[in-house]
């Protein structure tokens, strides 16, 4: 796929205004659209499924501040949304908290306990990260099973209503709905500002290469620790957000490794690299699930199609669509030239091919 | 705790720390020869269990016979996915790429057995299910025991391949040190390839032995996976004398701790140990240098 | 890959956002089928056709489409034709909402009958109650769906879990001194319906002073009973009570055989009532007892009608799954008769809700009342494999054979 030509600009072109221009219409009309959804959608159903769908990328997003800035891909994400839900809902029933209080403290608490967690599985690198994250899921789905007194055990857990009970309940998803987006652009926000600083260039510098980011002086573990409690901060938000909405909390679904894995799915096949990457894979992801259902739901195939969906990702655009998207538009730019971006990863894999490539980027 | 539940219960605990063995083994193959966390693992570990009761389904002969078949499927499994799946993976990205690949494949083999056989339990019904003989006082099922020989002998057949064969030796050369094994001559990919056939394989047997006494259904692979990467990081990733002495003592614990504390709590013990170990030796207990930087 | 930052960041995103959002009403989820139509009454239902309850969903889906058979055979309801509306929810509590949410909002069914288990039955009631509808479960058997202020619930069995075992209990504690067990062993599947039942035999036998030696919880999924059966036979307990689903009490079976225990009384819920329990065990039934709410010999003139039916239909007789399912079509069928009307509206829901607070219904499984919190008020029967054959065995004036106090060994 590396084309031989190497993109990438000083100065602005023409055509780098256009596709300014073109960026930042695209931008509003999509906000407009969602803005505009729950008065489109023909019916409190269609509302529903775009709650979910707009928890799925509140999710997404709080994933991809570990899983997009170090690469570190954590596939037990589910233990924290779950703690948020689990939060939430305890400190509302047991706490006595208004419920948006409870939200919010119960967050915090999700990234204090997180902190322990990313230094135990941040010390050493990638296998067990990842194993960590999956025991995660599995301990917490132990304990919230087991400790019945607290968590309401393998019955469940209902979670009060913060909005009145003459809010109908169309209304409740509308409302729900504006309050998932609001959590996803405040999440973007926050991602967007970490992109640009200083702190940004370290993680990226880490995922790209964490041996040379740490002889650089980067001091990797403080910043992965970081940004992975900053990550369970969200992730725990738009749990805690989700039990809110829904109303109930069952341990086999909020502990599900089959959660974690969708939001890596949808962060992926975004592009966990892009700001807008986990929203779009999010909706591309959350339509999907619920086309599947509808079209072919009495069968477990939906498992099925996930695996062979998440395995197409992996091996062939592991970078997601959007910048195989944005790969696509730069065949349309004019000469480019010299400032070359890319991964240290990439470059050492071309490296790795024979020589006569590497004379030619050059 | 009474003496002779104490006895029945380090019993209990050394069956099932066999398999936990055995079962751990050819994930740390995996690992030592690749440094992939192989996700699938207890996928296939389920499937080679569904395969043993559909054989003694529709054939009423012993499950075991069923290994004859599933043993080589599974080894032409194994390095057919990792000679055309995750040698395609970019080296610099393998570890995490790996795990979502193999996790990718748990799934599509998850939906499928869930597809072809239902979510209904399964569990095979053989003459000898209950029969069981006494020692001290304690019971011993004949069906574990079968399970426990049955990993016990391929344990044991899998340290002999490796410490005496010339095979072996290019395989654990290749888990040592890759270029150097390149430069002494040894084709690393054919072998890592016939390594993950191995661990594979491993998993054909595992199941088949799991089949003869528990009750299986497609998504029993996530209760398997957690307390088998638990066990390969205590042992130290790519260590296969350390997996299998953390797969005994983990065993041994689990069971010893179902007494007082129950089921549930007592499958903890894996994710607590698994905590401790990365909290004061994240290198695991028996690992060498290979484990240090994963 | 070679792509700038900037492109990177391409707005395409948004694009892919308005290509999909957009369509969203009318591309894929909206089903074909309209509920308004005016000659049939729709009812919507959601059930685990796949996933953890597949089993017994499946069986719940006999029942309701034989109910649905049964009644367009005989006339219909209110003279319009009954209409199923089935969606699996893969056992999953948020599929289970979304479907109702589904079903009610988008194809406005006109009646909705319950899902599958205590697990789904919250989530699913809650959606029902947001939008007024009654709402009438053939499963949802556990305290907790009685106590979350559900006021359109009706659990359309005989008796809720606790109370299953309630006829064994009396009988236990009104057995001599010398026969009476003394101590007993529990261990029961972490499931809201099966402790449900476990433990609440378990509070009477305590209160009268039998012993427990042995309590155990096991995770849903469990499949490694070897431990939990050692625990038991070290206790040498003198009753095993299982507050089982079907596969736990087989595998629980086994590792205690496996163990040579030897209880003089066991009791295990749900599982024994399977008929592919037997073979499953062995020929080691002999003595096993097991609450049910359904048999199909019951004399009731609406369950002879159900067997025949059903068993001329599927082949084989109904089992307690079947009638529970056939139980709450007669439930709801006998409100929209009395309130004349099956209609989403509200009126017309809270009509027939405020019927089955104050009636009595005929059902296959005998007459059924509810509390306030839609308890059914009525006892289950205990069961017991006597002779090979499961046959009841209490309350006496229904026993087909007789209680055996003392186990043979198994």
């Amino acid at each position: 796929m590396p084309s031989a030509s190497s993109p990438g600009v000083s100065g602005r072109t023409g055509f780098d205004r256009a596709l300014f221009g073109g960026k930042a219409l695209l931008l509003v009309a999509a906000g407009a659209l969602v803005l505009a959804f729950p008065s489109m959608a023909p019916d409190a159903f269609i509302l529903s499924v775009g709650v979910v769908i707009a928890s799925y990328a509140a999710l997404a997003v709080g994933w991809n501040f570990v899983g997009g800035f170090t690469g570190y891909i954590s596939l037990g994400h589910a233990a924290y949304s779950g703690l948020g839900g689990y939060a939430t809902a305890l400190l509302i029933i047991d706490g006595g908290l208004n419920p948006w209080v409870a939200l919010g403290v119960g967050a915090v608490g999700v990234a204090v306990v997180a902190v322990p967690i990313g230094v135990a599985s941040l010390r050493v690198r990638g296998a067990s990260f990842v194993i960590v994250s999956i025991a995660m899921v599995l301990i917490l789905l132990l304990v919230s099973q087991s400790w019945a007194e607290v968590t309401g055990g393998s019955s469940g857990l209902r979670v009060p209503r913060p909005f009145d009970e003459d809010v109908l309940r169309p209304e409740q998803h509308e409302r729900f709905f504006y309050l998932h987006v609001a959590l996803v652009v405040v999440a973007l926000l926050v991602w967007w500002a970490i992109d640009r600083s200083r702190f940004g260039m370290g993680l990226k510098a880490i995922r790209e290469d964490e041996d040379k980011a740490q002889s650089l002086g980067v001091p990797t573990f403080k910043y992965k620790l970081v940004v992975f409690v900053i990550s369970a901060f969200f992730t725990a938000l738009a749990g805690g957000m989700y039990a809110l909405w829904f109303g109930y909390l069952d341990p086999i679904f909020q502990f599900s490794i089959l959660i974690g894995s969708y939001m890596v799915l949808m962060s992926l096949l975004g592009g966990i690299r892009s700001l807008f990457g986990p929203v779009v894979g999010a909706v591309i992801v959350g339509y999907a699930l619920e086309f599947f259902k509808n079209q072919y739901g009495d069968t477990q195939f939906h498992l099925v199609a996930l695996g062979l969906l998440l395995g197409i990702v992996v091996l062939f655009m592991p970078d997601g669509v959007l910048p195989a998207l944005g790969s696509l538009v730069n065949r349309f730019r004019p000469k480019a030239a010299s400032i070359r971006e890319e991964s240290a990863a990439e470059l050492l894999e071309r490296s790795e091919q024979p020589r006569q490539a590497e004379e030619v980027s050059r | 705790m009474s003496g002779s539940l104490l006895l029945q219960s380090i019993i209990l605990g050394l069956l099932l720390g066999g398999l936990y063995a055995l079962l751990a083994a050819g994930l740390t193959l995996y690992f030592g020869v690749m440094r992939v966390v192989m996700i699938a693992h207890s996928a296939f570990l389920i499937l080679a269990a569904y395969l043993a009761w559909y054989f003694h389904r529709e054939t009423g002969a012993d499950p075991l016979l069923s290994l004859v078949v599933t043993v080589p499927l599974f080894f032409v499994a194994g390095v057919a996915m990792q000679r055309l799946l995750l040698s395609r993976l970019r080296p610099a990205t393998l570890t995490m790429m790996s795990v979502l690949l193999t996790f990718a494949i748990a799934l599509t083999i998850e939906g499928m057995l869930g597809y072809v056989f239902t979510g209904t339990q399964r569990r095979i019904q053989l003459d000898y299910s209950g029969s069981n003989f006494e020692i001290f006082g304690a019971n011993i099922a004949a069906v574990k025991l079968i399970a426990f020989g049955l990993a016990a002998v391929s344990l044991l057949g899998l340290y002999l391949l490796l410490k005496k064969t010339k095979f072996g030796q290019a395989l654990r050369a290749t888990i040592q040190h890759p270029e150097a094994a390149r430069l002494l001559g040894i084709n690393t990919d054919r072998i890592a390839g016939y390594g993950f056939g191995l661990g594979l394989a491993t998993a054909a047997i595992g199941g088949t032995a799991l089949s003869l006494d528990s009750t299986i259904y497609p998504s029993l692979h996530w209760h398997w996976i957690g307390p088998l990467m638990a066990i390969i990081v205590i042992g130290g990733l790519g260590s296969i004398p350390g997996a299998a002495i953390a797969a005994v003592l983990l065993g041994l614990s689990q069971s010893l701790l179902q007494v007082p504390m129950g089921t549930t709590w007592a499958q903890t013990v894996f994710y607590i140990a698994l905590f401790a170990t990365l909290m004061i030796r994240p290198q695991g207990f028996f690992g060498g240098r290979l484990a240090q930087r994963f | 890959m070679i792509a700038s930052r900037k492109a990177r960041r391409l707005a395409i995103s948004s694009a892919a956002c308005i290509a999909l959002l957009a369509p969203l009403g009318g591309c894929g989820l909206d089903s074909g089928s309209d509920g308004g139509s005016d000659d049939e009454i729709v009812i919507g239902i959601s059930l685990p056709l796949t996933g953890d309850f597949s089993e017994p969903g499946k069986g719940v889906q006999r029942g309701y489409e034989a109910w649905a058979q049964y009644v367009n055979e005989n006339g219909g309801l209110l003279g319009k034709d009954v209409r199923l509306e089935i969606l699996d929810d893969q056992s999953s509590a948020d599929r289970v909402a979304s479907d109702y949410e589904k079903l009610i909002s988008q194809e406005k069914v006109d009646l909705v009958f319950g899902p599958f288990s205590t697990r789904l039955v919250v989530p699913a009631a809650q959606v029902a109650k947001d939008y007024g509808y009654l709402f009438v479960e053939p499963a949802g058997a556990a305290e907790e769906v009685f106590t979350q202020g559900f006021d359109n619930l009706f659990y359309a069995a005989p008796a809720v879990a606790d109370d299953h075992y309630n006829l064994l209990a009396e009988e236990i504690l009104a057995m001599p001194d010398n026969q009476r067990p003394k101590t007993v062993a529990y261990a029961s599947m972490d499931d809201p319906f099966a402790m449900g039942t476990a433990y609440g035999l378990k509070d009477k036998l305590e209160e009268a002073g039998i012993k427990t030696v042995v309590d155990e919880v096991y995770p849903p999924n469990t499949t490694d009973f070897s431990s939990i059966a050692a625990q038991i036979a070290d206790s040498n307990a003198d009753m095993v009570v299982g507050g089982t689903q079907y596969q736990d009490a087989v595998n629980l079976i086994v590792a205690l055989q496996q163990l040579n225990y030897q209880p003089k009384l066991a009791a295990f819920s749900t599982a024994p009532t399977n008929v592919e329990f037997p073979e499953a065990i062995g020929d080691k039934t002999e003595g096993i007892l097991s609450p049910t709410g359904y048999t199909p010999d019951a004399t009731y003139p609406e369950n002879k009608e159900f067997v025949e039916f059903y068993t001329e239909l599927n082949g084989t007789p109904p089992t307690e799954d079947e009638a529970n399912a056939w139980t709450t079509g007669e439930v709801v069928a006998a409100a929209v008769e009395a309130a004349d009307c099956a209609d989403p509206s509200t009126e017309c829901q809270q009509k027939l809700i405020d019927h089955l607070r104050e009636a009595t219904v005929d059902t296959v499984v005998g007459p059924l009342s509810w509390d306030e919190e839609g308890r059914p008020e009525s006892a289950h029967l205990i069961q017991q494999y006597v002779d090979g054959k499961i046959r009841i065995v209490l309350p006496e004036d229904q026993a087909e054979a007789e209680f055996i106090p003392v186990k043979p060994a198994w």
